[in-house]
């Protein structure tokens, strides 16, 4: 039914107020902007202000880039007050040199004469003295200007009108007339400012590249993890998940302390000249045999022809084995590579070459330093991968009331593991505490809705108004999740007074403390994580991309939000004043900012090729590798070539807050109110950046 | 012989792709599906390698259930079913013959995937199969640079180098012109009587499954309308399967 022509016009009438009303209100909101920003065009007026402004301007737009040197030449010439006849004029001599004529060649106090020069510097700055009897220089000023000094003219010559200084005791005596000159000295040259921010100019634009080039690995990996095209398919049985997130401390424990003793090891061993020797020898072999690392994964690996009716259980020794062999390879490899740079710094760090060998040192140093957490890593990702493969017969063949059973015993360890971890981290950091009450609500959340599944819904589908009243119960389960742990721990404490929990030991093992908060922490984990598996069952399927998908971009997101000067801030405290603190803050940034734009790029592209990869039984690493590599690799250009860009001119202003490069000359000369050397600077800057920005456009325009 | 027992497909937002399914396609037979566009012709299809999860039912291919069959065993399955696409769905920046040889990666190390190698005698293979499929000279060229048939014509390559038991054809020529539709159906022919390969192939055109196909199955609304020979299907069945309104269209 159409509405009647009264319902159109009270319509149209509610529309046009609504657009009156909210006209208004935009007026208020500017108006009041307005007053916040304190625009007041009275000050610009301000002649003070305008002079400063213009002087200030001046000097910056007058960078001082050229030096000149100078030769100043004194060219003297008498002068009588009081005219007399045994005083006669002065004859110039012409032999190249500077010379003045005064003509009169005498008179009174206050008389005016002129003065002629010769010989001058062209163009030159000039300036005339007054040296009386008694030996002391007076400027005398140029009639009819207030400045001391004068230009030459072009051809050299100058003629200027001074007036007779009144000197006591001076009448009837010889005075002198002194014009200074200025004469250049060989050409014009650049400035000691030129060549200190051509220096930092060149720190900065490296600044920006290290950091950019750092942050390209990190943020590819993360791309993946925040592309949700990529995550969204990937589900996984929760009880394989448990199995995983179980094994995951325990792993990086063993890993911790056993892999990374080895790695260590290997790390002294091949620092020496015997590793040196090793490396040779073994690539000699490599070379020999044509890649037996590749062949070995292939035996390890023999894949059969035939789709099987069953897959063949795995072999449990042979799945250990393998398993603890790629964790001690990995880290021997690791290790190695670290032990060769530092021996490499250690060999090489002489001579003009020098920082190539120091840079590899330091690369070692990073190596070792790293050493243990990657044994950490490694242990807990081999580990859980190698309960995950052990298990996952067993784990597909349980039925009902088991894998309720099972999914209680693992839900509440994983979730004793989960709430521990972030209660370990609350410990150090007051209001990351509230990561636990927040992680304890979202297991929470799907308690009460899973409940009304189970007994009221059966296996109908939900009405609407049921499915908001789930949505309800959801909330409600979170928020009392929520207040319960964050009461539970005392959280308040930690909010208001920015202190952390009180750290009492209750129980130690092997060097690990475990304290009360933790534990606590822990118990309503185990509580939350074993309701939610008591209810899910093992085999209940675990949106796990989503999760990590959600993780990653949240990180992302709140790390994208910390501008890289206020990054800088807290690096410079850590590491100290210089461009090293500059490069920490803007890879980090980057990193961010790289990892979703990145991601962007992934969840674009043409999902068709990725089908049909996976139509042909290829697995994840290999569609992502054939299907999705190709179509990213023109934009990750493109966009990298854009952040080196953008970390150019951040890296310009990094160094006000200590983060080196440009901007702290920049901010020193501007604090020393030298505007013309932070002209040059400021010019520096302008022409980097507008290079930069061309080069990043063509290069994008050529690989887009 | 692929057995399809009560297929039924529900989408997530409650649409009912298929309703109640029941197939048995043996070895070597070039069927063709026919129906409009939404009658589930294409979530039959990928339900059968699983690209789309089914609700319920079962799909069993040569004694093995496709519907219960771990990651592993689903790659392993998969290998041996070739799928082309109506888009082609071909990495438009990668040359033909990459193209071509991630049709082979099922059978490949993953190791070897991360630096992008392919052994000697897989490069052979493929360079056979473009033979094969006629466009041997355009192995170098970036797939983009090739028309609509072409790349098609690759597609079919790279499912050659699966060594396919069974084809599945989604709208392979809908995005074509009949002249060009024509030689590509012919290739899905060829591969169909020359090595055996059983072809499930989703069709627009009544008459390219007429000309091409021994069975034809015709959809509606996720409900298979008809089942039977080709020639079988008169004017009264024609107006069942696409409505009362349609009229019969040729393409030569």
């Amino acid at each position: 039914m159409n509405p009647s022509p009264t319902q159109n016009r009270s319509r149209l009438a509610l529309r046009r107020l609504l657009i009156v009303l909210f006209i208004a209100l935009l007026v208020v909101i500017f108006s009041y902007g307005w007053n916040v920003t304190r625009i007041d065009f009275t000050l610009p007026q301000q002649p003070q202000r305008q002079e400063n402004v213009g002087n200030a301007l001046r000097e910056l737009l007058s960078p001082n880039v050229f030096t000149q040197d100078y030769d100043v030449k004194n060219t003297l010439i008498s002068f009588r007050i009081g005219c007399s006849d045994d005083f006669p004029a002065p004859v110039p001599v012409d032999n190249g040199e500077p010379y003045i004529i005064a003509a009169p060649h005498c008179g009174e106090s206050d008389d005016i004469i002129t003065l002629q020069g010769f010989n001058f510097a062209s163009d030159g700055l000039a300036r005339i003295n007054w040296i009386g009897t008694d030996e002391e220089r007076r400027i005398r000023q140029i009639v009819g200007t207030n400045s001391d000094n004068f230009v030459v003219g072009f051809d050299g010559t100058f003629s200027v009108e001074i007036q007779v200084p009144r000197i006591r005791g001076s009448q009837n005596q010889t005075h002198s007339i002194e014009t200074q000159g200025r004469f250049p000295i060989g050409a014009p040259r650049l400035s000691e400012t030129t060549y200190l921010v051509l220096e930092k100019m060149l720190e900065t634009i490296f600044l920006a590249l290290i950091a950019t080039a750092v942050s390209i690995l990190p943020s590819v990996i993360l791309s993946f993890f925040a592309a949700g095209n990529l995550m969204h398919p990937i589900k996984m049985p929760l009880g394989n998940l448990l199995v995983t997130f179980t094994l995951f401390p325990v792993g990086a424990w063993l890993g911790a302390t056993l892999l990374g003793a080895l790695g260590q090891t290997v790390l002294q061993i091949t620092q020496t000249e015997i590793g040196a020797l090793a490396i040779i020898v073994s690539g000699g072999v490599i070379g020999a045999l044509q890649l037996p690392f590749m062949a070995s994964v292939s035996f390890l690996k023999k894949r059969d022809d035939t789709p099987k009716r069953n897959a063949a259980k795995p072999n449990p020794i042979v799945t250990i084995l393998s398993s603890v062999l790629f964790a001690i390879v990995i880290i021997t490899v690791f290790s190695w590579l670290g032990g060769t740079s530092l021996w490499i710094g250690r060999i090489a760090s002489e001579g003009s070459f020098g920082f190539i060998g120091k840079f590899f040192g330091s690369i070692g140093q990073l190596f070792e330093l790293s050493v243990i957490a990657v044994g950490a890593i490694v242990g807990a990702f081999s580990l859980s991968s190698m309960g995950v493969t052990l298990t996952r017969s067993a784990l597909k063949e349980v039925t009902v009331p088991v894998s309720h059973i099972l999914g209680t015993i693992l839900g509440g360890l994983a979730g004793a593991i989960l709430l521990g971890l972030t209660a370990s981290i609350g410990l150090t950091m007051a209001w990351l505490g509230l990561l636990t009450p927040i992680l304890a609500a979202s297991l929470a959340a799907p308690i009460l809705p899973t409940i009304y599944k189970q007994f009221v819904l059966k296996t109908r589908r939900p009405e609407q108004t049921e499915r908001f009243l789930m949505t309800v119960l959801g909330w409600v389960g979170s928020i009392v999740g929520f207040i319960v742990v964050f009461s539970a721990l005392n959280l308040q404490r930690a909010l208001i007074e920015g202190s952390t929990p009180p750290r009492i030991v209750v129980a130690s093992f092997a060097g690990l403390e475990l304290y009360s908060y933790v534990l606590q922490a822990m118990l309503f984990g185990g509580i939350l994580g074993a309701i939610g598996g008591a209810m899910a069952g093992t085999k209940a399927n675990f949106p796990f991309g989503d999760t990590l998908y959600t993780t990653t971009r949240t990180i992302l997101n709140a790390l994208r939000s910390i501008e890289p000067l206020i990054m800088g801030l807290v690096f410079v405290i850590w590491v100290g004043i210089g461009p090293f603190a500059g490069v920490l803050a803007l890879a980090l940034h980057s990193v961010a900012s790289l990892g979703k734009l990145y991601s962007e790029q992934i969840e674009n592209i043409d999902a068709g090729p990725i089908e049909a990869l996976e139509s042909t039984g290829a697995n994840r690493l290999q569609t992502i590798m054939y299907a999705v590599v190709p179509q990213i690799v023109p934009p990750y250009i493109a966009f990298t070539m854009y952040r080196w860009d953008i970390n150019v001119r951040m890296s310009t202003i990094i160094g006000f807050v200590g983060g080196g490069g440009i901007g702290f000359l920049l901010q020193q000369q501007i604090n020393l109110l030298r505007y013309r050397d932070a002209g040059v600077a400021v010019l520096a800057i302008a022409i980097v950046v507008s290079i930069l920005d061309y080069a990043s456009a063509s290069i994008r325009q050529r690989v887009g | 012989m692929i057995i399809i027992e009560n297929l039924t497909k529900v989408y997530d937002n409650g649409f009912v792709a298929l309703r109640n399914i029941n197939l048995e396609i043996p070895d070597g037979q070039f069927v063709s599906i026919i129906g409009l566009s939404g009658s589930g012709k294409s979530t039959l299809l990928r339900c059968i390698n699983r690209l789309i999860e089914p609700t319920e039912g079962r799909i069993i291919w040569n004694g093995i259930d496709v519907t219960r069959a771990s990651d592993d065993e689903l790659r392993q399955i998969r290998r041996k079913i070739g799928m082309i696409f109506q888009q082609f769905n071909l990495v438009k920046r990668s040359s033909v013959l990459t193209n071509v040889m991630a049709g082979r990666l099922g059978y490949i190390n993953p190791i070897y995937s991360l630096f992008n190698y392919f052994p000697k005698h897989e490069q052979e293979r493929a360079m056979a199969a473009l033979k094969r499929v006629g466009i041997l000279e355009k192995a170098h060229n970036r797939a983009s640079a090739l028309s609509g048939g072409q790349q098609q014509r690759v597609g079919i390559a790279r499912t050659l180098m699966q060594e396919p038991e069974m084809l599945l054809a989604d709208e392979p020529v809908a995005s074509l012109d009949p002249a060009t539709s024509h030689s590509v159906m012919k290739y899905l022919q060829l591969l169909n009587q020359e090595d055996g390969i059983t072809v499930m192939c989703s069709l627009h055109f009544l008459s390219l499954a007429r000309a091409y196909s021994h069975r034809v199955i015709a959809l509606k609304d996720g409900v298979i309308e008809f089942d039977g020979l080709p020639d079988d299907i008169d004017k009264d069945r024609f107006k069942m399967i696409y409505g009362e309104d349609a009229v019969e269209v040729e393409i030569h």
